[in-house]
């Protein structure tokens, strides 16, 4: 039997695992990226008995499982919970530019967003920083309707 | 309080299509690269130049294919590498109307363990049976689980050293 003597000769076979999946939203997730994508607002549901707004939706309250009927629509306006720097993208590249990511919270619900700021400098971002979304002019139903929150204008 | 729709609402493929509900895609990138080792790669060269490898143990007096860097037998090395023929029998076979990634086939597909000629009785590897019909009716009269085949390889200059280099196994007169 051979030893290892050619490492280059070592042979590899070569391939691309064929997994990729499409992800319908639910029936909550459904109403939320409609009513973003057609009215440029956020929407949350609402359970009396819990005292809980929550934001992404749901249509049961995880509290006490009750049906959830009350709607809210909501601005994309909020403040920033946390944050982080992200420096390579999801393939490992290094980015020109580090990206800023926060989770967003907004007044009187509880959830928030995980989304990527923009039009703000680094030594900005902070905790309670006031933001707003940038919404896409051509709006399709997802997440990528907002492009990104930015320090709030008003 | 029992909400609309709480026994799941029913999807069909074009509304994900048509756009009825919303939806999110992700296409995982998950290339890889698989070392084969040593003896797959000998193996996956011979084909690249025609040839079935094979290796032997002389203690246990067995030949396999594909062939393994130790006999697991006797948990020792393989003595020597050997050519085997080309042509063999049918172990067992299936009739496949999916291809390998769930695509539904008009014309079937007939997976076959081939018992490879110059291996020891019930050796040999896993190919597709061509040359055997069209249809379900044609293929269950044609293929019978012994009979002899014999493989029909890629034109040389269009060899990758895979083991589609062999197309498939073809009947061949007894």
């Amino acid at each position: 039997m051979g030893k290892i003597d050619r490492v280059g000769r070592i042979r590899t076979l070569h391939g691309d695992m064929g997994v990729w999946h499409k992800y319908t939203f639910g029936l909550a997730g459904e109403r939320f990226f409609r009513a973003l994508a057609e009215k440029g607002v956020l929407l949350a549901s609402r359970c009396e008995a819990c005292r809980k707004t929550y934001l992404p939706p749901k249509v049961y309250c995880p509290a006490c499982f009750a049906e959830l009927t009350v709607w809210a629509e909501l601005p994309p306006r909020g403040y920033v919970e946390t944050y982080t720097f992200l420096y390579e993208d999801l393939e490992e590249n290094r980015l020109t530019e580090p990206v800023a990511v926060a989770f967003i919270t907004f007044p009187g619900v509880d959830g928030g967003l995980v989304h990527r700021l923009g039009e703000v400098r680094p030594e900005e971002v902070c905790s309670g920083l006031e933001v707003e979304a940038v919404l896409a002019a051509e709006r399709s139903g997802g997440l990528q309707d907002i492009l990104y929150f930015r320090p709030s204008r008003e | 309080m029992k909400p609309e729709n709480a026994r799941g609402v029913p999807l069909k493929d074009e509304d994900l299509k048509t756009g009825k509900v919303l939806t999110t895609e992700w296409r995982v990138k998950a290339d890889y690269a698989w070392d084969c080792g040593i003896a797959i790669g000998r193996y996956l060269d011979g084909l690249k130049e025609g040839k079935i490898m094979a290796t032997r143990c002389r203690r246990c007096r067995r030949t396999v294919v594909p062939p393994r860097v130790f006999c697991e037998w006797c948990f020792k090395p393989m003595d020597e590498w050997v050519e085997v023929r080309d042509t063999g029998r049918v172990n067992t076979f299936s009739v496949s109307f999916y291809s390998w990634d769930m695509t539904p086939l008009e014309k079937p597909e007939v997976p076959a363990i081939v018992e490879i000629d110059g291996c020891s009785p019930g050796v040999g590897f896993m190919h597709l049976l061509g040359e055997v019909g069209d249809n379900l009716e044609e293929i269950l009269r044609r293929v019978k689980v012994g009979m002899k085949v014999r493989a029909v390889w890629k034109p040389a200059d269009q060899r990758t050293g895979a083991i589609t280099d062999i197309l498939y196994f073809k009947p061949e007169e007894e």
